[in-house]
């Protein structure tokens, strides 16, 4: 039997954004009980994807990119829910075009599930070298405890099978549809059922559940784990969960929770991180993830220099750490992770304008020339016709004329809806020419034609500027009679 | 028009321009480059910086380019007066002028002229709007719609039909078939023309010259210079140039015709003017004009005096205007076939031109050319350009 090549971790990265933020500012602002520890916070200019980015990168330090096969993203917070976000995080790489690429979302076993999907994919033999990057930027909603919970941050692992320095040895799953964090397609905020029921039938039976099979398997007791780090929302879950499974109380790797919140996908391989911090050769390792569901891993130490040596290469999680700054209050969190909802001015109308031109645009005048007696609309300064300059009287148009000539418009904006939209170049009553589209018109390819009489009727037009814009359009001429000749 | 004018005085001595398309693996500064290098290879220039005094690009949208360094920028020539030129579609053809004009005052000896789109770049089908830099309420239609509402009443007056304006596309369609350069290069029949999709009615797809990227560039000086340079023996000389910009609303306007485009007929009138023309359906041999819609190729040539008015459907039919005919119209294909990067087309008109009177057309080639002109209209029939070229004396 030839020696089973090692597939494991090559290298690791992290990143965690500037910013933290004291939860005791949370507890003032809304007259919460107080927690100890902060939350990490991401800029208003960042994402799961920028986040991942700047983890790729310091996992894969002066490495080439073009040796990577392969980029799988776990993520409960895309940017994007269409298009692949694995793509533009390896673009951004600079990785080959050819490489295996995924978005792992929806749950925050996403990263674990990459990093077996990873592993699989090199024991296939169809890649050398694969990237697993996990990153979260979660929105939790204003004045609840969500705010105490969540922290933004990105981890990346480098799988592979040439300069393995922590060896998977094996790994098992559970699935299962539990009363977790969830948040339907159409919410803004994550949301949680009561939690003591899915510490109890979520995450303890799947925890146990995945490590017992894994140790089964493998045939080695839990008692000669060196280090577990295990995904946990509170330091008390991990180690209560870890004296189940059978490791050591102290081979249980505090969650770094209480520092800077739950990254999400990222915070199991950040605990991963910290705990082979100080791991010797041939220690093993345990690695636990949950989210519907258990990931259960165990690794091996092959060399501990290599291990050191890893710390030179990247600054990972304890680099990121030290260089954080705290938030000077809690306005200043909201801003950088957009919980203000801002209506934005767009440039789409001038309000202004609108109102200087009232006259005309609202009360419908437009004007008589002096000297050669056109009547026009809309007013202008100089006559269309002639050009004399400021010689005019305004005159109130008549809302009811005739078309000179129109279009049946199938483009609208670009697209094709409400059409085909009637565009009338009208010729008032009494004088004056407009353009104007026709609303109220069933059936514009049978009843528009030149000379048809219309009228004018005072509509809706668009919403910018975030106003609502007012204009006229025209109609079919609605009454046949006066309502004075209306028949009794 | 100035009691002077320009004829004569302005010579023509490179062209330059690239295939029309799609161009999405290339940017603004690509096409210009080179548009511009072939135009330097084409007038025999080796030393840019030394020789070039002066240039003006024709630029209509601003994803495409800013201000004079859309032009300094792209072609890296630094140091000299360069200006962006916006006036619709014809942007590219009032590049020309103002850079002819700089040759013909002396302010400049060799002069760029140039114009460029990038539309791909903007995403959108259609030209992108004018609303967020125009009115809030009072309306704008699309390019499409506004020149239907001149078909609407030019069928009104002149008994015209949809099939008299789908026989523009046909010919045009027929004649890029034969240009390397032309964005589309395919035959179609009245049929298919007449059955397309509708963008405004009466306008369908085939009515509508295509959304395309392209560059344009002409090094233009005087005479006296031009016989030192390349194209000494057959460099060809500016007859006139003129330019007219109406209302950009001729909907508010009660006199307007819908049928006839004031912009065009007054340009026309200078350009004949200055180079002595007094008979266009006789003297000039052949032209470009500006078939941004069908529609628009039948009312140019009756603005232009190619057509008396109400004549030039009757014209089209009887094969006036075709590459074989008496006075051919968009011999290249037209916009029809090149698609219309707004700032581009100007100057692409200009290159064709040039390329006729040498002898050395690229796709069909009428025979024997006197004078060639070209015409440009552009906004809601607010802004004409008209330019005459002729050969060497």
């Amino acid at each position: 039997m030839s020696k089973m090549v090692d597939i494991g971790i090559v290298r690791y990265g992290a990143y965690m954004p500037k910013y933290l933020l004291e939860r005791r500012l949370i507890a003032e602002a809304w007259d919460f009980p107080s927690i100890p520890g902060g939350i990490s916070v991401s800029n208003n200019d960042e994402d799961s994807i920028t986040m991942a980015v700047e983890a790729g990168l310091d996992c894969l330090g002066e490495l080439d990119p073009s040796t990577i096969d392969g980029l799988y993203f776990a993520s409960t917070t895309p940017p994007y829910t269409e298009k692949q976000c694995a793509t533009v995080i390896a673009n951004a790489l600079d990785l080959r075009n050819d490489i295996l690429t995924m978005d792992i979302t929806d749950s925050t076993r996403g990263s674990s599930i990459a990093m077996a999907r990873a592993y699989e994919t090199i024991k296939s033999g169809n890649a050398k070298l694969i990237l697993v990057i996990a990153a979260d930027k979660q929105k939790p909603m204003p004045e609840s405890m969500f705010e105490y919970q969540y922290g933004d941050g990105a981890s990346a692992l480098l799988i592979g099978n040439i300069e393995v320095v922590l060896s998977i040895l094996g790994y098992s799953s559970t699935a299962d549809n539990v009363i977790g964090p969830y948040k339907r397609a159409q919410d803004d905020y994550v949301r949680q059922f009561e939690t003591k029921h899915e510490g109890l039938y979520g995450y303890n039976r799947n925890m146990l559940a995945a490590f017992k099979t894994l140790f089964k398997k493998l045939k080695v007791d839990p008692a000669t784990v060196r280090k577990a780090a295990l995904y946990a929302t509170d330091p008390r879950m991990a180690s209560s969960i870890g004296k189940k499974i059978g490791f050591k109380s102290k081979a249980v790797e505090g969650v770094p929770f209480l520092e800077f919140g739950n990254t999400g996908n990222a915070f199991a391989l950040m605990t991963l991180m910290l705990a082979i911090k100080r791991a010797k050769t041939d220690d093993l390792i345990a690695f636990g993830n949950y989210g519907d569901g258990a990931d259960a891993f165990l690794m091996k130490v092959l060399d501990k220099s290599a291990l050191l040596n890893l710390r030179k290469l990247s600054q990972g999680i304890v680099g990121y750490k030290n260089t954080m700054i705290p938030l000077k209050s809690y306005p200043a969190y909201l801003a950088k992770k957009k919980l203000l909802t801002t209506e934005r001015y767009t440039r789409k109308a001038s309000p202004v304008r609108t109102w200087r031109d009232e006259k005309f645009l609202f009360r419908l005048y437009g004007m008589r020339c002096r000297k050669c007696g056109t009547v026009q609309y809309p007013i202008f300064r100089g006559c269309i016709e002639c050009g004399a300059k400021d010689n005019s009287d305004e005159v109130k148009m008549k809302r009811n004329g005739k078309i000179f000539t129109f279009t049946l418009d199938h483009l609208v904006g670009g697209n094709y809806y409400d059409t085909p939209t009637p565009r009338c170049v009208i010729d008032l009553d009494d004088g004056g020419r407009i353009l104007c589209d026709m609303t109220d018109v069933e059936k514009p390819e049978e009843e528009v034609h030149i000379g048809m009489d219309v009228e004018l009727t005072f509509r809706w037009q668009h919403p910018g500027a975030n106003f609502h814009n007012y204009y006229w359009k025209c109609r079919p001429v609605r009454f046949s009679n006066k309502p004075e000749e209306e028949e009794e | 028009m100035g009691r002077q004018g320009i004829r004569d005085r302005v010579a023509i001595m490179g062209v330059g321009y690239l295939k029309f398309g799609e161009s999405w693996e290339k940017n603004a500064e690509d096409l210009l480059m080179e548009a511009v290098y072939n135009a330097y290879d084409d007038a025999g220039i080796k030393d840019p910086q030394a020789e070039i005094d002066a240039g003006w690009v024709g630029i209509q949208y601003y994803f495409t380019g800013l201000s004079g360094s859309a032009l300094a920028d792209y072609i890296k020539l630094y140091g000299k007066p360069m200006t962006r030129v916006e006036n619709f579609c014809a942007s590219g053809m009032d590049a020309f002028r103002n850079a002819a004009n700089s040759v013909a005052a002396g302010t400049a000896d060799i002069a760029l002229a140039t114009g460029v789109e990038k539309l791909m770049d903007e995403g959108g089908s259609g030209l992108p709007g004018f609303r967020e830099f125009g009115h809030p309420v009072l309306p704008l239609p699309s390019a499409p719609a506004m020149f239907s509402m001149a078909a609407t009443r030019s069928f009104h007056k002149w008994g015209w039909t949809k099939e008299d304006i789908a026989r523009v596309a046909v010919k045009n369609h027929a004649n890029g078939v034969h240009h390397p350069m032309a964005h589309f290069r395919k035959a179609v029949d009245l049929d298919t023309v007449m059955k397309a999709p509708m963008i405004s009615d009466p306008l369908g797809r085939f009515d509508c010259c295509a959304m395309s990227d392209g560059a344009a560039a002409l090094i233009i000086t005087t005479p006296e210079i031009a016989e030192s340079y390349a194209h000494s023996n057959d460099y060809v000389v500016v007859k006139a140039n003129a330019l007219a910009v109406e209302t950009m609303t001729p909907w508010y306007k009660p006199s307007y015709t819908f049928t006839e485009f004031t912009s065009t007929v007054k340009a026309a009138e200078m350009a004949y003017k200055e180079a002595g023309i007094t008979n266009p359906k006789k003297e000039i041999s052949f032209a470009e004009v500006h078939d941004c819609f069908t529609i628009t190729e039948l009312i140019d040539c009756q603005d232009l005096g190619f057509s008396d008015p109400g004549k030039a459907a009757e014209d089209l039919k009887n094969g006036r205007f075709n590459a074989d005919g008496e006075q051919p119209v968009n011999i290249s294909g037209g916009l029809k076939c090149f698609g219309h990067p707004i700032g581009a087309t100007g100057c692409r008109m200009l290159v064709e031109l040039t390329k006729q009177l040498q002898g050395r057309a690229d796709g069909l080639q009428v025979k024997d050319p006197e004078l060639g002109l070209a015409h440009n209209l552009g906004g809601a029939f607010t802004a004409a350009a008209v330019t005459i070229l002729g050969k060497k004396e």
